[in-house]
């Protein structure tokens, strides 16, 4: 191959040079010839081409470039120059090489004019190699009673490889030592062979040939005999035969496919009993020679079977597909095995309990149990067997999978009972199956441990055996509900599955009973899930009673057992702290627990509460339940009344015990004795004095009030603040020009003033040596507020009595203003002479301030202010004028 | 060569008792070491040719005498399909007898020439069956089974020819092959025929390739007992 390269590229070049000579003739004009032309090419090798001048001195090896599909410039580092008229390109073929290479003249005048004379262009068309076949293989297919002439051939690779080439596919089917053969074209992977007659008994070489324009290969060959590519159809007519004799024996008869003329055959049988198609197969021994009929043995009585049948080539070839199933049931026989007696305890007593008798078909029943025979005797009691007594109960149970429930019985304590009970067919009784019951007071050890847990989809049960020896056998009994089931296990047994259909996620209580020679021990039982899976149901919570005030008494009930689905590991108590439900607080409490007491919760508060109930899988929260807690717990309302009310009552009686032990000093304190002025002793001053007696009589009747004043009250002072801060003010500007205690009213010029920096020592020591008293005469009403009218009268009787001087007596025309309010308007004096200056100067203040009268305090402060500015323009004729002069008198 | 022996020992004895004592003792122990090679050279041929032959009774042969009773119960098959297709006349007409046609009979003496025999029968029904194919396919429909069967026949009886030859270049590989010959050999074609004759003349190429080919499965039976396990000793005997 590699010696051949040289040659052919000489052989090319030639042509190349042939080719050249002849476009060199005149009307056409190429002066470059590219070679090879219509190269083949492999993906995945180099090729080299070449590119001659011709005829034409313009142009040299150095002007020329190769260029794949005339954009792509091959480096010149690819090129290799012959001579000076031939240059060679090396390209490596891929499969993304473009089609088209091209060889050109760089020269920029051969590029405009003529360009196709320096051009000339190479097709390139590659692809892979053809694969070699493999995985040949041949079947022919049985076509009526002979075999197909057409012979199915199938190979790899399945998909056609990529590139230019299409690769075709030849199979051979070639007579060994003969010049007869077959073959079929295609470009596929598969073909059939059409060989016109089947070649039985003949030695075939079969192979396949990969042909593309790059070259051929050629699979393995197949040296077989051409029996050995048949399929042939399954056996037919498959007739079973079931004879009474032979309970256990079946005998199948069948059809071969195809004459044995044509093929040998050898057979393979598989049998199942319908209920489980848990498929047995007939050694292949006793099959591999050319039968037609087979005996099936050990079977089972009175058990439905079925059987199918496939067969081949007694040497190579394909089996055929499996025979239609075929199912005979076997004749029936009396039972060969003892019928499964057990007990269940229904309710117990004092003097012994109720126990149920159950029984289940032999396992070897060999045909339908139509009756059981039961006896039924204490175990004390010896008796032989043949007078042994009988009951004959009939099989209501269609299914073997039943249990029969024998009868009830009652048993005593401490006498144990012996059960003897027989299965009975058509075909005779079963042997005697014994089971002993034991008192209570004839106990037998039970197993010392028992664990019951899931494995491999099932229950395995494990146990120690007890200290007795003498175990005889164990059963393992296992209960759900109202169900039960057992099965026995031998002596020697210590680990078992429990090989009923249990169900998931329902619990059982699984038993273990040691058997001593059909005496029953005692069990000892386990609870057990064959799955576990979250609950699906949620216990409900409501509340116990009502709810308190800080807490609260959650009772719940259990779950209904199936909708457990496991072991419960606790219970979950949620309750919402806020009132939206976002916050929310959890307890966990045991699974035997139902009830609890939510504590320390908040007075007057919405909860909702739920609880979860969790195992091993999951949880599943029940329904949520509100309640709202008491603001009052019962009896508090009560108790808060009862206390304040005896409160109540406590000061009211001891108000009144003060008000009776001190009720003379409540009585001075607030009807303080005022001397009589009638009595008074002083010489009558006034020029009138029946006047001043009228009206000194008549003050008593008005009422006389002590006045206190206590200026600082905040709230008074305030409130006379906003009303007589100006006439403070004024009061201040004119302390120069004002002087005495005489008094004045709240809208009061300064001028009217009491206070006096340079006077006030002398006036202090005269209020506080000397208390003044004046009677007051009072005027027919008031006329303080009418400076227009004339000048009143003023009539000023100073009392010697020691009773302070009343303000009314200062200020006559302000009295019949005030009444009661003079009480709760001036501050107490003691407070005066803290804050003031002058306590003589305060307390002419708060007399100022008590005074005003009524139109005054009923209205606002600017028209207060506005009548005080236009009183004070007619203050100067005020019946003031009198008093100044009469105190300075005194 | 036991034999020659035997006399060299009475010829000493004539000659001198003291010298033919000693002659007797050199020439008895020559003669045991000499019977004991060739007993070892006869015992190793037997088993030779025994594995020979039990290779060739493997392959070949046992594949012909298959195909060869598969094709004789096609030919027994194809007779009873062609009486159903002839209609009333169906034993008469297969009672009837014609010259012309290829000998059911092998000849020949030597093995060879039996197979060789079987192969130039094979040649010669061949044209037979043709003409038979073609006169019955005037006389049945298209996909009748007889026209089936008779293609069926006329293949198998190649293969049966392909096999034959195999099983000659096995057992006489120096031989030249055997030729095939599609002439029809020493036999010829019957002029043109009535319908009669075409379904007497069909039926008696029929029996007779059934007669054949009832008689190459005796044979190659017989060749296999011959050549196969059971009957080596009797092979071993024609080397004694």
């Amino acid at each position: 191959m590699v010696e051949s390269v040289p040659l052919l590229r000489a052989v090319l070049l030639l042509l190349a040079a042939c080719v050249a000579s002849a476009i060199a003739s005149p009307g056409f004009v190429n002066y470059l010839v590219t070679a090879p032309q219509n190269p083949l090419l492999q993906i995945g090798t180099n090729f080299t081409a070449t590119c001659f001048i011709t005829n034409t001195s313009d142009v040299t090896v150095d002007d020329l470039r190769w260029k794949l599909l005339a954009q792509r410039e091959i480096p010149p580092e690819q090129y290799t120059k012959i001579n000076e008229s031939a240059l060679n390109v090396t390209i490596p073929i891929t499969d993304k090489t473009p089609r088209w290479l091209f060889c050109s003249s760089q020269k920029p005048a051969h590029g405009r004019y003529n360009s196709g004379a320096y051009m000339s262009g190479i097709y390139l068309k590659k692809g892979y190699f053809p694969r070699k076949p493999e995985n040949l293989s041949c079947r022919a297919v049985q076509d009526k009673m002979h075999i197909s002439q057409f012979i199915h051939c199938k190979w790899e690779p399945k998909q056609p490889l990529p590139g230019d080439f299409s690769t075709m596919y030849t199979v051979n089917v070639n007579f060994v030592n003969s010049f007869k053969s077959f073959n079929k074209t295609t470009s596929e992977s598969s073909a059939d062979v059409d060989t016109e007659v089947f070649p039985n008994f003949i030695f075939l070489d079969v192979w396949v040939e990969a042909e593309n324009e790059l070259g051929k290969m050629e699979s393995e060959h197949l040296l077989v005999e051409s029996n050995s590519f048949i399929k042939t159809n399954p056996p037919s007519d498959v007739n079973i035969i079931s004879e009474d004799s032979f309970p256990t024996s079946l005998l199948i008869n069948w059809t071969r496919p195809i004459d044995e003329t044509q093929l040998r055959l050898i057979y393979e049988i598989r049998f199942a009993p319908e209920s489980s198609y848990n498929w047995s197969y007939v050694p292949r021994a006793d099959t591999s020679i050319d039968i037609q009929s087979f005996r099936l043995q050990n079977l089972r009585p009175d058990t439905a079977y079925i059987t199918q049948l496939r067969c081949k080539n007694d040497k190579d070839g394909y089996w055929s597909e499996w025979s239609n199933n075929s199912t005979k049931r076997t004749p029936s026989s009396k039972p060969s095995s003892k019928p499964d007696v057990w007990h269940i305890t229904l309710s117990e007593f004092a003097d012994g309990r109720q126990v149920q008798l159950l029984c289940k078909e032999p396992e070897f029943a060999n045909g339908k149990i139509v009756a059981y025979q039961i006896s039924v005797r204490d175990f004390k009691e010896k008796l032989p067997n043949q007078n042994i007594v009988w009951e004959r109960i009939p099989n209501a149970n269609s299914s073997s999978a039943l249990i029969t429930v024998l009868k009830q019985i009652h048993l005593n304590n401490s006498t144990p009972v012996i059960v003897k009970v027989t299965a009975v067919n058509l075909k005779g009784k079963s042997p005697v199956a014994t089971i002993v019951i034991p008192g209570k007071e004839n106990v037998v050890s039970p197993v010392q441990r028992l664990e019951v847990y899931p494995d491999a989809g099932k229950l395995l049960v494990e146990w120690t055996a007890p200290n007795n020896t003498a175990v005889s056998e164990y059963l393992v009994q296992w209960t759900s509900g109202d169900q039960v089931d057992w099965q026995r296990e031998k002596k020697n047994v210590r680990k078992t599955f429990i090989r009923g259909n249990l169900e998931r996620f329902v619990m059982y209580n699984v038993s273990v009973y040691p058997l001593y020679s059909g005496w029953i021990g005692n069990p000892v039982q386990v609870g057990a899930y064959l799955e576990q899976g979250a609950p699906l149901d949620g216990p409900t919570v409501k509340l116990k009673g009502k709810p308190g005030c800080t807490e609260a008494h959650l009772i719940w009930e259990e779950i209904p057992k199936d909708k457990q689905r496991g072991f419960i590991l606790n219970y979950t108590i949620f309750y919402s702290v806020d009132t939206d439900g976002t916050k929310t607080e959890a307890i966990t409490v045991p699974s035997d627990t139902f009830s609890y007491t939510l504590k320390s919760l908040v007075r007057n508060q919405r909860y909702d509460t739920w609880i979860s109930v969790s195992n091993v899988m999951g949880s599943h929260r029940g329904v949520k339940h509100s309640f709202t807690t008491l603001k009052y717990a019962p009896g508090e309302i009560e108790g808060i009344v009862v206390g304040v009310s005896l409160c109540f009552l406590f000061f009211v009686v001891l108000t009144m015990l003060i008000c009776v032990c001190k009720r003379d000093v409540i009585k001075d304190s607030f009807w303080p004795k005022i001397p009589n002025p009638g009595a008074s002793t002083i010489g009558t001053w006034s020029p009138d004095h029946h006047i001043k007696a009228e009206t000194s009589s008549e003050n008593c009747l008005s009422g006389v009030s002590v006045l206190d004043v206590d200026v600082c009250d905040g709230k008074s002072f305030f409130e006379e603040d906003k009303a007589c801060l100006p006439l403070k003010k004024d009061k201040y500007m004119s302390e120069e020009h004002s002087s005495g205690i005489g008094g004045s009213s709240c809208m009061s010029s300064p001028r009217q003033s009491v206070s006096d920096s340079d006077e006030g020592g002398d006036i202090a020591d005269t209020t506080a040596s000397t208390v003044q008293y004046s009677s007051v005469v009072a005027s027919s009403g008031y006329k303080g507020q009418t400076p227009s009218l004339p000048a009143q009268q003023a009539v000023f009787s100073r009392s010697e009595s020691t009773q302070p001087l009343l303000e009314s007596e200062e200020n006559p025309d302000m009295l019949s203003l005030e009444g009661s309010r003079q009480s709760r308007r001036f501050p107490p004096l003691s407070h005066c002479e803290e804050n003031s200056d002058s306590p003589n100067q305060l307390e002419m203040e708060a007399k100022m301030l008590d005074f005003c009268p009524v139109g005054e305090d009923s209205e606002d402060g600017v028209s207060a202010e506005g009548q005080s500015h236009e009183w004070l323009t007619d203050a100067p004729i005020s019946s003031y004028m009198p008093q100044l002069g009469g105190y300075r008198q005194q | 060569m036991t034999k020659s022996g035997q006399m060299a020992c009475g010829t000493a004895r004539r000659m001198n008792g003291h010298v033919k004592s000693m002659y007797f003792q050199l020439y008895t122990k020559t003669a045991a070491t000499l019977l004991s090679l060739m007993l070892m050279m006869v015992f190793d041929t037997t088993i030779m040719v025994a594995a020979s032959r039990t290779q060739q009774c493997g392959n070949s042969l046992l594949q012909a005498l298959k195909l060869a009773r598969l094709v004789q119960k096609e030919s027994v098959d194809i007779i009873r399909t062609y009486k159903a297709a002839q209609g009333d006349l169906s034993e008469l007409i297969c009672k009837v007898t014609l010259y012309g046609l290829p000998d059911p009979n092998i000849s020949g003496l030597e093995p060879s020439e039996q197979i060789s025999s079987i192969h130039t029968s094979l040649q010669e029904f061949s044209p037979h069956f043709r003409r038979v194919y073609d006169q019955q396919t005037d006389l049945q429909l298209a996909d009748s089974l007889l026209l089936l069967q008779l293609n069926l026949i006329r293949g198998r009886s190649q293969y049966l020819d392909v096999q034959i030859n195999h099983v000659y270049q096995d057992l006489f590989p120096n031989s030249p092959p055997l030729v095939p010959d599609s002439s029809g050999g020493a036999t010829s074609l019957p002029p043109p025929q009535n319908v009669f004759q075409q379904k007497v003349y069909g039926c008696v190429v029929l029996k007779t390739y059934k007669e054949f080919l009832s008689n190459v499965c005796k044979y190659l039976r017989t060749l296999k007992n011959q050549m196969c396990g059971m009957n080596i000793r009797r092979v071993n005997k024609t080397f004694f």
